[in-house]
């Protein structure tokens, strides 16, 4: 609470300095969520609430300073056991007295997501600290991204930041070559990118060269000094192509990275989509998956599959899936929509029917149902439960 | 005096013929376009949606735009939900480019797209950004002259080119003879090819710049019963715009 307070005082402190030389902005929202799971003949709930404070400042007309803090409690079922939600076969890699490690705590917990400095100039635009990178055109999967994996259930959350030097230059009105260099331990281990924009008729197209540690876990073997799991770092070197435009009347993208590991196989991954918005408003996307790195066969999906892909390691542990969604509006400030994600290598289904309300200019509303049809093992199993989640966000 | 009479009924009669009767379709929906679509602009709009239950929500943007509406772009000011979401669209809208700060994202989108409604309007993205789109995708024809909200109009009636992918197959507009403003436009279904689907009504014409302008701008939706109000708040013609101010990387600041 002594910290929660330190850094609002932190932030108006640093907000009424900077007000004083230029143009600072306080702003962000509260968001109070409520997530329900039905496991097998359990409910459990978990509630959070989050308040997200950002700070943005015009310092010139060439500086920017960007920074958000955030403020999470959780109430409810806090302590998660992944177990739980793990077909037997995957759970019974776990070493007798180990259980324990595989409950997953909801701590409250303030963090600072972005900090950073943006420099403008008619050449290029320099970016320092911690920031979002948000890479590909694909809707619920990006193989050129390293940084993030999103949620298929929540597709459009707001990534983390990461510590990153980023250099913009525009080349042409179209065309634009981007520098990142995300630090590590040395700078052998520390991320690099080269990113290359540009345009072609309607089509956006890039090109994108990237050399990252990847820093998987070994989730049946817990390293006492680390107090956690074992690390199994692996340099990852991808290169990959994006491209977004329009054929037929219908919108369409596709991305592919073919990624070199140092320490395991090499696989790529391809996304293909396309997206229709009909006359009657009603809107269409659908997109496809394939990830070489992911099995065929879900008999073989292992523990450390399980835990890497729940831990946001990897981004699925299955090889080819395909989702779907579509909404309309039903008024003028709520829409109803259904995604599905079919996983084609394991005939699993998960459907997602949802629900957002404007509530009014400020607040809207967010709410959805989780089923998983599949069988026991599979990606979209019925035994890891049904879930639900109402969010209520208010932007000030 | 015989004379001078003569002269001035040759004089009517001549301007009659060039300024009246001359005036094909074409010539009128192109002197309209160059109205509605001045060769620079910046404006900041307030808009107002207000629902069939009477429930109202307020946006504030900005929009900058040049080479008479080909590339636009507009940004979110209020409400502090969507505020710094911005929308570049270049080409007649044909290009369309989406960004939301909370992600940090751009998105491309397709010209379907342009049939969604800009934030819950009834407005869509067509509507908003389609630049040439009055000369270009559809066929004029002069119908008879009439009165509308207190103006003597010229009535044009516009066919979509069958090569066309825009949302109306018809629309009719009222265009103020004296300044070339269209005062109404009638939006026909697609569906319902009889049927009137949007009426847009402007109102409060000044003249600012040498341009007249309507202040405010009202479309109602015939099919739901809502109807969302633009109120020009600021705005600013022949300016100097650089086409830098276009790309994504402005689209971002």
């Amino acid at each position: 609470m002594k910290k929660a307070a330190a850094c609002f005082v932190c932030l108006i402190l640093c907000r009424s300095g900077l007000q004083a030389q230029s143009k600072a902005e306080l702003f962000g929202y509260f968001e109070s969520q409520i997530i329900g799971t039905q496991l097998k003949d359990d409910f459990f709930q978990l509630f959070s609430n989050k308040l997200r404070l950002d700070l943005k400042s015009s310092l010139s007309d060439n500086i920017t300073f960007a920074a958000n803090v955030n403020f999470m409690t959780y109430h409810g079922k806090t302590t998660w056991n992944i177990l739980d939600f793990l077909p037997e076969k995957a759970s019974a890699e776990v070493s007798p007295g180990m259980e324990e490690l595989y409950i997953l705590p909801f701590n409250d917990r303030i963090f600072l997501d972005n900090a950073y400095l943006k420099l403008s100039f008619k050449r290029f635009d320099l970016t320092a600290g911690k920031q979002q990178i948000s890479m590909g055109t694909g809707y619920i999967w990006n193989p050129t991204d390293v940084f993030n994996i999103k949620d298929f259930l929540d597709p459009t959350y707001e990534q983390p930041g990461h510590n990153a030097l980023r250099l913009d230059i525009p080349v042409s009105h179209s065309t634009t070559l981007t520098a990142l260099y995300a630090p590590d331990d040395s700078l052998k281990n520390s991320a690099k990118m080269l990113l290359f924009k540009s345009r072609i008729s309607h089509f956006d197209i890039s090109l994108v060269g990237i050399e990252k540690v990847w820093r998987f876990h070994d989730y049946t073997q817990f390293d006492v000094s680390a107090q956690n799991f074992v690390e199994l770092p692996g340099k990852r070197q991808l290169l990959g192509a994006g491209t977004a435009g329009e054929l037929l009347g219908l919108g369409i993208w596709a991305e592919f990275a073919y990624n070199w590991m140092e320490t395991s196989d090499n696989f790529y991954e391809l996304v293909v989509g396309s997206d229709y918005t009909f006359d009657f408003q009603t809107y269409v996307l659908v997109e496809y998956y394939r990830n070489t790195l992911g099995k065929s066969d879900y008999t073989e999906y292992s523990l450390n599959d399980w835990m890497r892909m729940m831990a946001m390691e990897q981004k699925t542990i299955a090889g080819d899936q395909v989702y779907a969604f579509i909404k309309h509006p039903v008024s003028d400030f709520v829409s109803l929509g259904c995604s599905a994600v079919f996983c084609i290598s394991d005939n699993s289904l998960a459907l997602v029917p949802l629900l957002n309300w404007s509530f009014s200019d400020n607040v809207e509303v967010l709410a959805y149902l989780n089923f998983n049809l599949g069988k026991e093992g599979k990606i979209f199993a019925q035994n890891m439960g049904n879930a639900g989640l109402i969010r209520a966000r208010i932007y000030f | 005096m015989k004379k001078y009479l003569i002269f001035a009924i040759l004089f009517l009669i001549l301007s009659y013929v060039l300024f009246g009767q001359e005036l094909t379709g074409k010539k009128i929906i192109e002197k309209a376009n160059e109205t509605f679509n001045p060769d620079t602009v910046y404006a900041r709009m307030k808009m107002t949606i207000t629902t069939s239950s009477g429930k109202e929500r307020t946006f504030v943007y900005d929009s900058w735009s040049t080479n008479s509406g080909e590339k636009n772009l507009m940004r979110y000011l209020e409400p502090r939900r969507v505020k710094d979401q911005a929308i570049l669209m270049l080409n007649n809208a044909n290009d369309i480019w989406v960004y939301f700060p909370r992600t940090g994202r751009v998105r491309k989108l397709a010209t379907h797209a342009k049939k969604q409604k800009m934030e819950g309007s009834d407005f869509s993205y067509e509507d908003m950004g389609s630049g040439d789109a009055f000369i270009d995708d559809y066929t004029a024809e002069r119908l008879d002259d009439e009165k509308m909200e207190g103006y003597d109009c010229y009535k044009l009636e516009l066919t979509r080119k069958p090569e066309s992918d825009l949302s109306y197959p018809k629309m009719i507009l009222w265009i103020i003879k004296e300044n070339f403003v269209p005062i109404v436009i009638d939006y026909y279904s697609e569906n319902y090819p009889d049927r009137v689907e949007k009426r847009l009504v402007q109102s409060d014409v000044q003249v600012i710049d040498g341009i007249p302008t309507a202040k405010k701008i009202v479309m109602q939706n015939k099919n739901d019963n809502t109807q969302t109000r633009m109120e020009l708040l600021d705005v600013k013609y022949n300016l100097t715009l650089d086409d830098d101010m276009f790309t994504e990387r402005t689209l971002k600041k």
